[in-house]
């Protein structure tokens, strides 16, 4: 963006009209708008995520899924629309949020061991010039023990598996304490045990008032793990509950007809195309 | 000279004390820059260092080394806000970015020492030893000046050591975690001006480079955490500093700045080579030590399978069907669990090779292996 | 009788000499920033200086055909330090690089402290050069003086156009796809090697006239001022060799008149070529940038608003959304900004406005559907 673009977008926050307050949901995006170098990567995105759910986005590669994560939690600038985290902009909210990044997006040769790692998800907590302490130290290894990996506390990261950085990553987040958390494809390319590790825990937290929306690699897992589910292909396709909108026109619009699906009782029933079964699904 | 003369004497008091706290900057500034992989913007801001120092000079009318320092930091930091702008507003590429800079800030440089050695004026003389650095000529006041930089630069990673650490390993969820990262990567980029500007004296603008990338790399390779890292380079950089200065003074001729160079990269390739954990020299002996291990463990499972397929625990493995298994001779591993009493040699006809068979500490072992890869483990 | 005065007239052998030193530079520069290793003829530059004094303490020759090898030798042994240790993952590649070409230079200069102090090479000549003093060295040949560095940048220059000419299509491909290249036989790395002891021999010769320093700036700068020019080797390598002699050619009337270092001020005015290119380059030049995204930014708002009211028509929310004051609400423009985009959008025939509800036109609704379904047939 040119330098009067950003000082135009900082003054027109700044002598900011209210930003719709919508308490009652848990994230709440309005016309949401991001190009990149004249493409456009998401174009007039309206989201409404109620609190409590465990909520999936989905959506070819390259839709705009992780943009539209970065974007929420202020990473990327939008060219137009605003963000709102139980009826708060980000900015002030960031104690109420937790992020998981991709793990692709660190340099895991860094020196520093697992416990340090997710002691570093306490810095937002602890304000600019307070060291950290036993205080610390305990809830980072608590949240260790959550993702089963207490005994790993002193392990350097460079010698840790794909799935251990990204439980690592998760606990990190758990000691946010955050209300809202924020995943970026959590369990690309994880094995079993890790996946199973992280749905458990997600799934706690969903049950404790959590509210978690998770960018998904996975078409298959969508149903088994998720109660909500925004598809994007750059705009919403849809969004709501998993069983109104995982359906199989729901996912031709969002993949261009470029996906297969196949239709058959595990995939359960598309609404509208061409079920002539009606055994209750 | 002896060395406890060595140590009265004043310039060698100097030098010493000016090679501390270069190596106290330059080690715990470098750590950062160096995780960054901004390890060659020290090249790039050290010699952009050069017009500075002549700038300087033309202020100060004299050989003044605070307004010289003065110069050296702006001009550094002008460099790296250049690269930053070609890189993030262009098609230029990093290293073009950095060599660009390097290039046109030096070629600024030497036209301004030029036309600065082109007005005669006398106390220019000298100018030109920032090049390569004077130890030698580091007067107390100077120590005041580069002791203050130093403490200036120590104290704003002190105070803000979470952030910069945060923002080091991970500046996405920095920025989600609301840490300002535009600003701190920022500062921690311009912070290599400042361990720049501190080692133009002893090192000299051409070795900079090494003061900030060999201490840091040399830490890393033995520290696990920042915190370690950053003191043991601070560390090789005063032991580095201080060997270049006192070699440098017990000898004639040798200049003060490549023995600290020196020094460093010998110490780096020292830790390469034998840190414990990470050293090139552990890997390979670990890595003869797993063959072995591997090879026994391996050597087990097979007696014990075959036992297990012809339901008899004792059963005699011929060592040459076992060196026809592997590939290779077997009757070096198979001594050595002899020897850990795991396996024994026995008699299976008369005039057949070698028969081994697994004892039942053995068999017990074997059970054990074969547990450890079944596909349940956590 | 001519080339008498061509060789006499010391103005033209300086400035052809820094041409063949930037011509020299810009081919070999052209690969190396293409294939993201410039700062290696930064390294390189500073390393041969262990190679020249080695060479000198040898066999005393301060230049000519030893120098050159053993500069080629040394640049080629930098590199392969360089790998090595980037080799042992301990090491990133760019904190490699800084670790051992200044240990080399170090060892270099030491070298130089103990048993060359009295001689002509000395650590600020070969930092600096002095270009002009080239025509106080010269060389017979066929009963003319002509400067030695001259010959040997001629030499140089020459041999470096050959390794271009003849290896084009090698060069190409190895640069853009490393892999295709290996795997047609055309060996990437016994190129890239070949290409940095040519870098080598060049810096060496270009040590006399320029100096080490100086001399990354010509090998760096010229093909990063054409790359923002054009996007085809060929034409890049010509550009970046014309940038070269234009600043040799300029650098050398400004120094004379500032009465400053010849081989600085060439060096500085490759920058100023950059500049130029930086601003004015057709297609990537700030400019052409700042003009096309003026033109985008338009086209982008107009976009925005199209689709918002797409998305919103015909819904519940329309009254709301398609409305003007929703224009500042809910899209984040402020009252100007929403005004102008408004009134653009009407004169290009996209949008309706009545009272305050806005309504799209057949155009700006195909458009809207054109670009949030473009695999919907146009209806």
């Amino acid at each position: 963006m040119g330098i009067i673009q950003r000082l135009v977008t900082r003054h027109r926050r700044s002598a900011a009209h209210e930003p719709l307050h919508e308490p009652n949901l848990a994230l709440h995006v309005e016309d949401l708008t991001v190009v990149y170098e004249g493409k456009p990567v998401l174009w007039d995105i309206d989201l409404n995520v109620p609190p409590g759910v465990m909520a999936a986005i989905i959506g070819p590669n390259g839709a705009g899924k992780s943009t539209l994560l970065k974007s929420v939690l202020g990473l990327v600038q939008p060219t137009a629309g605003h963000v709102c985290i139980h009826g708060h902009s980000p900015r002030i909210q960031k104690r109420r949020i937790g992020y998981v990044p991709q793990r692709s997006t660190v340099d895991w040769d860094f020196p520093t061991t697992v416990l340090d790692v997710v002691m570093m998800g306490r810095y937002g907590h602890l304000g600019w010039m307070r060291w950290p302490g036993s205080d610390e130290r305990e809830r980072a290894l608590a949240a260790l023990d959550k993702v089963q990996m207490a005994h790993l506390g002193d392990r350097q990261i460079s010698q840790l598996s794909g799935g251990q950085q990204q439980r690592v990553f998760l606990a990190r987040a758990l000691v946010q304490e955050a209300d809202v958390y924020f995943l970026d494809e959590p369990m690309a390319g994880v094995d079993a045990t890790t996946e199973r590790v992280v749905v458990n825990l997600l799934k706690e937290l969903r049950d404790a008032g959590k509210t978690l929306i998770v960018v998904h690699h996975d078409l298959q897992t969508v149903r088994d793990y998720f109660d909500w589910l925004a598809i994007i292909n750059v705009r919403v396709i849809a969004q709501g509950r998993v069983p109104d909108v995982y359906t199989g026109e729901h996912l031709r619009r969002a993949y261009g007809g470029r996906i297969a699906l196949l239709e058959s009782e595990s995939f359960g029933t598309p609404r509208g195309v061409d079920a002539p079964r009606n055994d209750g699904a | 000279m002896p060395m406890l003369a060595l140590l009265s004497d004043y310039t060698v008091q100097n030098v010493a004390i000016g090679a501390v706290l270069l190596g106290v900057v330059s080690g715990m500034l470098g750590s950062f820059a160096v995780l960054r992989q901004q390890s060659l913007l020290g090249d790039t801001l050290a010699h952009a260092a050069l017009p500075g120092v002549c700038i300087g000079f033309l202020i100060a009318g004299t050989r003044d080394l605070g307004w010289i320092m003065a110069g050296a930091l702006v001009t550094s930091v002008l460099a790296a806000l250049f690269v930053l702008a070609l890189t993030r507003r262009t098609r230029i590429k990093t290293d073009a970015a950095l060599g660009t800079a390097l290039g046109l800030t030096f070629a600024a440089g030497v036209v301004l020492l030029t036309w600065i050695q082109g007005q005669s004026n006398a106390s220019q003389g000298g100018l030109d030893t920032f090049l390569f650095g004077q130890a030698a000529a580091t007067l107390r006041s100077d120590l005041w000046i580069m002791g203050g930089v130093t403490l200036i630069a120590v104290a704003l990673v002190l105070c803000c050591w979470k952030q910069f650490k945060l923002v080091t390993f991970d500046p996405e969820f920095a920025g989600a975690s609301g840490l300002p990262v535009a600003l701190l990567e920022g500062v921690l980029t311009a912070m290599i001006a400042l361990a720049v500007v501190v080692g133009l004296q002893m090192v000299g603008v051409v070795l900079m480079t090494s003061m900030v990338i060999a201490p840091a790399v040399a830490a890393r390779q033995w520290a696990k955490r920042l915190e370690g890292m950053v003191v043991l380079a601070m560390g090789v950089g005063i032991v580095a500093g201080l060997s270049g200065a006192l070699i440098s003074a017990s000898a004639r001729n040798l200049a003060t700045g490549p023995l600290i160079v020196l020094a460093a990269t010998a110490i780096v390739l020292l830790s390469i080579l034998f840190a414990p954990g990470r050293g090139v020299l552990w890997e390979q002996i670990r890595r003869w030590h797993d063959r072995g291990t591997i090879g026994q463990r391996q050597m087990l499972s097979t007696l014990y399978k075959l036992a297990a397929h012809h339901r008899d625990p004792e059963y005699p493995a011929e060592a040459g069907m076992l060196d026809g298994l592997y590939g290779v001779r077997t009757q070096g591993i198979l001594r050595r669990l002899e020897q850990r009493g795991l396996v024994e040699a026995v008699e299976h006809m008369p005039g057949e090779g070698h028969h081994w068979t697994l004892t039942p500490a053995g068999r017990e072992e074997a059970e054990r292996v074969l547990a450890s890869v079944s596909p349940e483990t956590p | 009788m001519m080339l008498e005065a061509f060789f006499g007239n010391s103005a033209l052998m300086i400035v052809m000499t820094g041409a063949l030193v930037g011509i020299a530079g810009s081919l070999v520069g052209t690969f190396l920033v293409l294939r993201r290793n410039a700062m290696l003829s930064d390294a390189i530059s500073h390393s041969i200086v262990l190679g020249i004094v080695v060479v000198w303490l040898l066999t005393h020759a301060q230049s000519g055909p030893i120098q050159i090898i053993g500069a080629a030798l040394t640049g080629l042994l930098t590199v392969f330090l360089t790998e090595l240790i980037a080799s042992t993952r301990r090491v990133k590649t760019d904190a490699a690089i800084g670790l051992v070409f200044p240990a080399l230079f170090a060892a270099g200069v030491l070298l130089l402290n103990l048993y060359a102090r009295d001689v002509h090479i000395d650590e600020h000549t070969v930092l600096l050069g002095e270009i002009g003093f080239i025509w106080l060295d010269t060389i017979a040949i066929g009963g003319y003086e002509v400067p030695q560095a001259i010959v040997w940048m001629s030499v140089v220059a020459l041999a470096n156009a050959a390794f271009v000419i003849v290896f084009f299509k090698e060069l190409k491909l190895s640069t853009f796809d490393p892999q295709l290249a290996a795997a047609l036989g055309f060996a990437p790395t016994v190129l890239f090697y070949a290409l940095l002891a040519l870098t080598s021999t060049t810096a060496v010769a270009a040590f006399d006239a320029v100096g080490a320093v100086l001399f990354v700036a010509f090998v760096i700068v010229p093909p990063t001022a054409a790359y923002l020019l054009t996007d085809r080797l060929a034409p890049m390598l010509l550009l970046a060799c014309a940038i070269a002699i234009l600043s040799s050619i300029s650098g050398y009337q400004v120094a004379l008149w500032l009465d400053v270092s010849i081989g600085g001020m060439m060096a500085l005015m490759t920058g100023a070529f950059l500049g130029l290119a930086l601003l004015f380059g057709p297609r990537h030049g700030w400019i052409a940038q700042e003009w096309r995204r003026l033109g985008e930014r338009h086209m982008e708002a107009a976009r925005t608003l199209v689709v918002h009211l797409y998305q919103h028509e015909n819904t519940g929310r329309a009254e709301v959304e398609n409305a003007v004051p929703a224009l500042e609400r809910h899209l984040g423009w402020n009252a100007a900004r929403a005004q102008a985009i408004l009134a653009r959008s009407r004169k290009n025939g996209f949008v309706l406005q009545e009272g305050r509800m806005l309504y799209l036109t057949h155009k700006g609704r195909e458009t809207a559907r054109s670009l949030i379904e473009p695999w919907a047939p146009a209806r």
